[in-house]
């Protein structure tokens, strides 16, 4: 007999078990409530909190809708979006910089679920992290600027290969920094074929429908 | 980066599988990492030990097993992916939208250090 004798033991578990677990809470709880959330990710100033502030705007009195948002430390884009009469909570994540599920449900019980339609949860601004965590969302939107580059699906290919829909912000700028339209289509989707790409501007309002059409679940 | 809290979360699975057995300390690790899990394994290595620092996990050495993405292409079938091309068949270019593997993110195995009872 020896003193020690290693083991092994075969685990083939999921590491973020825990999140996917909190995660499926909180999709109990959003279809309890007949609440649809969704998850808005993308690049730091991709225009989301843009994107947001023209929605809440647009489809007042149409839609019952409210915002989580997610911020390393500041409290602007929740005091941004509180201007267009919705309610708003900020997520401090401190160092983390993305949203899990736990954090998203710690701030649940702000919201009444039951008088809402629609909950956006806006990411923090990072297209890596936020790929990996389940937050309990019915859809996914990861958006990306025109301004950002074609290439950016290819080299964050766990998020776009994530998305529900993916988003092309800032259209009224394409024609001033040379966007390559169909080539970030195709990278696309290479990243995630098939999925739906909405071309928008918050600005011009361009677009907006189909986006309006997905936040309400109405397909894309 | 985000390996600091996924070194966390494996930590925390990790303790619970060794509480299972009723093992005090494990020894090793191996985890599979996905080239679309979009975790950087040298990043999780260098981020475990210091997350493990006070745990059942202190010390125990983190193998990190990479693995390709594989799609299906309907005519060459199952083929290996390049992250950097996307979900496009290596061969011929067409789509291949599900990754049957790729995307993992798990703990494989753990080296217990210590034997069970049955085991004395
Ligand atoms: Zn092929």
């Amino acid at each position: 007999m020896t003193a020690t004798k290693p083991r092994i033991v075969t685990v083939r578990q999921h590491i973020l078990k825990a999140n996917d677990h909190t995660a499926a809470e909180n999709r109990a709880a959003f279809a309890a409530a007949g609440v649809r959330a969704i998850n808005l990710a993308s690049s730091p100033g991709a225009g989301k909190t843009a994107l947001l502030e023209r929605t809440l705007r647009d489809l007042a009195g149409q839609v019952n809708m409210a915002v989580a948002v997610g911020d390393l430390a500041t409290e602007n884009d929740a005091a941004r979006l509180r201007q267009h009469g919705a309610q708003a909570e900020q997520i401090v994540t401190g160092t983390i910089c993305h949203l899990d599920a736990a954090m998203v449900q710690a701030v649940l019980p702000r919201f009444d679920l039951a008088g809402l339609e629609v909950l956006f949860l806006e990411n923090v601004g990072n297209l890596v992290c936020p790929s990996s965590y389940d937050l309990g969302e019915a859809a996914r939107a990861v958006l990306i600027s025109t301004t950002e580059g074609e290439d950016k699906p290819l080299k964050y290919p766990t998020m776009f290969n994530t998305a529900d829909v993916v988003v092309i912000t800032k259209m009224d700028l394409a024609d001033a920094v040379g966007f390559d339209r169909d080539l970030c289509r195709e990278n696309i989707d290479r990243a995630r074929p098939g999925v739906p790409v909405i071309e928008l501007s918050s600005l011009s309002g361009a677009g907006l429908d189909a986006w309006y059409a997905f936040v309400r679940g109405q397909g894309v | 980066m985000h390996e600091a809290s996924i070194a966390l979360s494996l930590i925390d699975v990790a303790s619970e599988v060794l509480r299972e057995h009723g093992a005090a300390r494990a020894s090793a690790l191996t985890v599979r990492v996905g080239a679309w899990s979009s975790v950087v394994p040298e990043a999780l290595t260098a981020a475990f030990p210091a997350c493990a620092a006070g745990t059942p996990l202190e010390g125990a050495r983190l193998s990190v097993v990479t693995v390709p993405g594989v799609g299906e292409c309907p005519v060459h079938g199952r083929v290996t992916l390049d992250v950097k091309r996307g979900l496009r068949c290596p061969a011929c270019g067409a789509p291949t939208p599900t990754l049957l593997a790729g995307d993992e993110l798990e703990l494989d195995e753990i080296e217990l250090a210590e034997p069970d009872r049955e085991d004395l």
